[in-house]
């Protein structure tokens, strides 16, 4: 099986342009609605999440389910009727709450009057999240520096190592997976109210760090190939490039992938969602390497060297 | 052969160590898998205190570890991030409301003295104050928000109308040496607080006693710039004051504020207000949860990885899956030796780093494979494989490191384990994927009964024998 990357580079580009389209428009509709490209968690926005679980040791304590009714009634009698409610655990025996940013008396007032009514709660399989406002905006612009740190980083390292077309392509195809990641994610929020908390930063920044892995790796075979054949055309050798290491590029995609789904089927909720991030990130970068940045190389010499030919002057 | 041969004593050896490490030393785990609390103080500034200079907050960072010392907490950890910013971790809490109580207060404790002539006002004021106190209790059983808020502002303007009436002396908390609860009465939940000074602290107190024991006038306790008490010293005392160093306040404590306001004290006053502005509280139980998951998640991602690399490459693939548990017990072993404290996201990116680790021996078997094709004979196809892929193999884990070095570097506490974890991956993977299984393979290669190139790539078309006699 051969890929002819670049003469069908303008299906691979239409599909990806699409994707990011439609991401695009989600991240604008989620502006509207959260102030935000996607649906934050408390991590960036500050908040308090409280996940309280009945104490089922005393007698009768879990006979029944909680009812989310009586949890509002407690909310809206402590003036947080602006909260979120999830019934969660075996049995429904633990509930979670999402409310604004609670001073420690608040919460602890809170947890008084919820236990009154609902029963005592086991203080070991008690979670408690709180972020104030200003932690979450420090959070957030710290993550974000963070990955514009490793974009320039990456940028000159590639730079350095092949050429600086080289590294814009490969930050081009970088950019394409963070954007493709971000909005699938900007779709998750408005379709399944899934939000992103910082382990979302650290999942774009693992996608950045490994998806330019099977960019390079391609780039490495491309230099490889122009050394020992530099009469070829770049459009074929770049061809040859991507087909010699396909099967590394999906295998290492692959091998990546399947800790990743276990992680995602078996690791318990707040992974769950970081897994998904570095599976789409993941299999976004590999398409991107393959049908991305290495069609972009051949697309741009091919244009620069015709201008070049284009402009007799300027030879010798 | 003889320098495979060392290589692989080695190899034995290290694998060996690891073991007896990870057995002898238990894996450090944070809070978040052990249970615990976690709570970022923010240090802010006053008036009297423009700038947050790293010695106040190294003071305010000793007086947060005393009072959590006198908490009673093991293990626990006081860190300065940043500026102006403290991280406290207290394992094995789970209800980390007194921590929060305890921690965020000042307690700046002050003994004034009552302004001549002021005696009615300061019974009429505190009259005053009384009653709002009392409106305030009964207001907070209900949900009057602006009633609440308007009567705080009633209680903030009393106490500075009180705070007027009496002098500083320049004696405050410092002089303390010792403070704790005691009970008032046997039958009530009344307590007072029971204040021990030291030599400087007793002759201060005495002579503040002295000044206003038999006028009339009361000495004024103040925490935080409030009136806690306003005893009035007997005539008796006018002569030498109350000497022998003890004192005790007394002002509507229970066996909880009695104690958390002794711990405070005794801990010492905070030069400048904290406050609260991050808590990750995780219950012992559901850490364990956490634990038993990543194991099942941990344990079935490297299976799936073992076995795809197998199926795929055959007998190298067979190599790889020995390098790549030699990468497991290596990469523990350091965590072990590093003293790294594993997190759920740690735990995260030691996993995807199985699945990462395979990545250079990936590069390898493929390139391998395409000489093998090109009809060169199995022991160099191995051996070009592992050359010509090294480049892309360097190229590939440096990148990232840089990912990774940026995520350290900025990130916070959570994010930092994560980072630590994969860059301790991406190193012990380079030589776990070129060292091991290249020594391995090279072994192998040596046993007659191995060297079958069909093992090493599938469906060769020609006879590779043939093929390498042209070639050789």
């Amino acid at each position: 099986m051969t890929l002819k990357v670049i003469q069908q580079r303008s299906i691979w580009w239409a599909i990806s342009g699409a994707v990011i389209l439609a991401g695009l428009i989600a991240m604008l509709i989620s502006w509207q609605q959260f102030g935000a490209p996607l649906r934050p968690s408390l991590d960036f926005v500050g908040g308090t999440r409280l996940q309280l679980e009945r104490d089922c040791s005393q007698p009768n304590a879990c006979a029944e389910p909680i009812d989310p009714a009586k949890v509002r009634q407690v909310l809206d009698s402590q003036n947080l009727a602006n909260s979120s409610i999830q019934i969660v655990g075996q049995d429904g025996q633990a509930v979670s709450l999402r409310t604004s940013f609670l001073s420690p008396d608040q919460r602890a007032q809170l947890q008084d009057a919820l236990s009154q009514e609902l029963g005592a709660f086991d203080p070991q399989k008690t979670q408690i999240d709180t972020v104030g406002p200003t932690v979450g905006r420090q959070l957030f612009t710290s993550g974000l520096l963070a990955l514009m740190l490793s974009f320039v980083g990456i940028m000159v390292y590639v730079g350095f190592r092949f050429q600086p077309d080289f590294a814009v392509f490969a930050i081009v195809a970088l950019f394409h997976d963070v954007l493709v990641t971000a909005g699938v994610f900007a779709i998750l929020g408005l379709v399944l109210g899934i939000e992103v908390d910082s382990l979302f930063i650290v999942a774009l920044l693992t996608i950045v760090g490994f998806s330019v892995n099977d960019t390079v790796v391609i780039y490495d075979r491309i230099r490889e190939t122009k050394q020992i054949d530099g009469d070829r055309s770049i459009n074929e050798i770049v061809d040859d490039a991507v087909n010699q290491t396909l099967a590394r590029s999906i295998n290492t995609t692959l091998t990546a992938l399947l800790p990743l789904t276990a992680i995602f089927f078996l690791g318990g909720d707040t992974l769950k969602y970081f897994a998904l991030a570095l599976i789409i990130g993941f299999t976004a970068g590999a398409y991107s390497s393959i049908f991305i940045a290495s069609t972009m190389l051949a697309w741009w010499r091919v244009r620069s060297e015709r201008s070049v030919s284009a402009t007799p002057l300027e030879g010798n | 052969m003889g320098r495979q041969r060392s290589i692989l004593a080695f190899i034995v050896v290290l694998a060996i160590a690891a073991i007896v490490v990870l057995v002898k030393v238990p894996i450090r785990l944070g809070l978040d898998l052990q249970g615990g609390s976690q709570i970022t103080l923010q240090v802010k500034t006053t008036e009297a205190v423009p700038q947050i200079t790293p010695e106040k907050l190294d003071g305010v960072k000793r007086v947060v570890e005393n009072r959590i010392n006198g908490l009673g907490v093991s293990e626990a950890v006081v860190q300065t991030v940043g500026e102006n910013q403290l991280l406290v971790q207290l394992p094995g809490v789970s209800d980390p409301a007194q921590a929060e109580r305890v921690l965020g207060g000042t307690a700046q404790l002050d003994f004034r003295q009552q302004r001549p002539g002021t005696e009615a006002q300061l019974s009429i004021e505190y009259q005053v104050l009384r009653g709002l106190l009392q409106e305030q209790a009964a207001l907070s059983q209900g949900n009057d928000q602006e009633a609440i808020q308007k009567n705080r502002e009633a209680i903030d303007r009393s106490n500075q109308a009180i705070a007027g009436l009496f002098d500083k002396t320049g004696f405050t908390g410092d002089s303390l040496r010792n403070a704790y609860p005691q009970p008032l009465s046997q039958a009530g939940n009344s307590w007072e607080v029971v204040l021990e000074f030291n030599d400087k602290g007793a002759e201060q107190f005495a002579q503040l006693t002295k000044n206003v024991a038999g006028t009339g006038r009361s000495l004024g306790i103040f925490l935080d710039e409030q009136l806690l008490s306003a005893p009035v010293v007997d005539a008796r005392y006018a002569e030498t004051g109350i000497t022998g160093g003890t004192a005790s306040i007394s002002g509507n404590f229970d066996t909880q504020s009695a104690n958390d306001l002794a711990v405070q004290l005794r801990g010492g006053a905070l030069p400048v207000p904290v406050e609260v502005v991050e808590n990750r509280t995780v219950g012992a139980t559901l850490g364990q949860d956490s634990i038993q998951r990543s194991i099942y998640a941990g344990v079935a991602g490297l299976l799936l990885v073992l076995v795809f690399m197998v199926v795929y490459y055959r007998l190298p693939g067979l190599i790889a899956d020995i390098a790549l548990l030699l990468y497991a017990l290596f990469t523990l072993a350091i965590f072990d030796l590093l003293g790294v404290t594993l997190t759920l996201p740690g735990i995260a990116g030691f996993i995807l780093s199985i699945g990462m680790a395979v990545d250079a021996n990936v590069l390898i078997f493929e390139r391998t494979r395409e000489e093998l094709k090109a009809g060169k004979t199995l022991y160099r196809s191995v051996e070009s494989g592992f050359y010509r892929a090294f480049s892309s193999i360097l190229d590939s884990n440096v990148t990232s490191l840089i990912a990774c070095a940026a995520l350290f570097w900025l990130g916070a506490g959570l994010v930092r384990g994560f980072a630590l974890t994969l860059a301790l991956g991406v190193g012990v993977s380079m030589f776990t994927a070129l060292t091991c299984s290249r020594t391995l393979l090279l072994l192998a290669l040596t046993l007659p009964s191995l060297r079958k190139p069909n093992w090493y790539c599938p469906n060769l078309s020609a006879s590779p024998s043939l093929q390498a006699e042209k070639t050789s």
